[in-house]
């Protein structure tokens, strides 16, 4: 089955379709409610962001793990591709 | 007429180039990953243990009296108190390392079996791509941190 949700560019994966798109907002929403989640537990600014970025990193990884899966994938690949 | 018969002579015992679309096949199926979405893949799986060992640096920075060790000791503790993240740091150190190195291995490594001669020969071909081997040499790093980690600390335990 064939899953066209992200394209490629560089080092990054942007939406290609609705689902797509929808994955990016949640994964925004998610990132947006665990910063204020553990901004109203840290005790100084510190440690809001320490926490955040680590949180914020992982929400990165499974997002590209799932549009590593869903990418639109090219007809025709060189042999020496990129 | 007799150069006319001879030069089509000639040209009909010509060899011409055979290509086996087969073999052809087979070179490109040797290619198992691409290189530029494992680069892509590996870059997230490798930033996340790099923040963590930045984070313990900076630990190792601000305090004065302990060791490199010692943060990373404090730092791995603070995330086994921490509920739902117990079992964070072997993952991040270690399994997240060990699959950007497959995948990377995977992109840039060609295998092809030549059992068609007299010597069978099994090739082993790595391209050069620096971000792929940058990936791959940063994962045995971190690797390399955490097992020694885990060595001194089992040391330190027995002690």
């Amino acid at each position: 089955m064939k899953l066209n949700w992200f394209t490629r560019k560089g080092l990054i994966y942007w939406p290609a379709s609705i689902i797509g798109w929808v994955i990016l907002v949640l994964a925004a929403a998610y990132a947006v409610y665990t910063f204020i989640d553990i901004d109203s537990r840290s005790h100084s600014g510190s440690d809001t962001m320490i926490n955040f970025v680590f949180n914020l990193l992982i929400i990165g990884l499974v997002y590209t793990t799932v549009a590593y899966f869903t990418e639109a994938r090219q007809q025709i690949h060189r042999h020496d591709d990129e | 007429m007799k150069d006319k018969d001879e030069f089509l002579k000639q040209m009909e015992s010509l060899q011409v180039p055979q290509v086996d679309p087969a073999k052809h096949q087979q070179m490109v199926k040797m290619a198992i990953m691409n290189a530029g979405r494992s680069a892509t893949l590996g870059v997230w799986l490798i930033v996340v243990p790099c923040y963590f060992l930045l984070c313990v640096c900076m630990y190792y920075y601000f305090h004065v009296h302990t060791t490199w060790f010692g943060a990373l000791f404090q730092l791995i503790i603070s995330l086994d108190k921490t509920p739902g993240f117990d079992f964070m740091a072997p993952v991040v150190l270690f399994v997240l390392p060990i699959i950007a190195i497959v995948i990377n291995s995977l992109a840039i490594t060609h295998f092809q079996f030549n059992g068609a001669n007299k010597v069978k020969e099994f090739n082993i071909t790595i391209k050069i791509k620096f971000l792929n081997i940058l990936l791959i040499l940063i994962s045995l790093l971190i690797i390399g941190v955490f097992i020694s980690f885990s060595m001194v600390q089992n040391i330190s335990i027995s002690n």
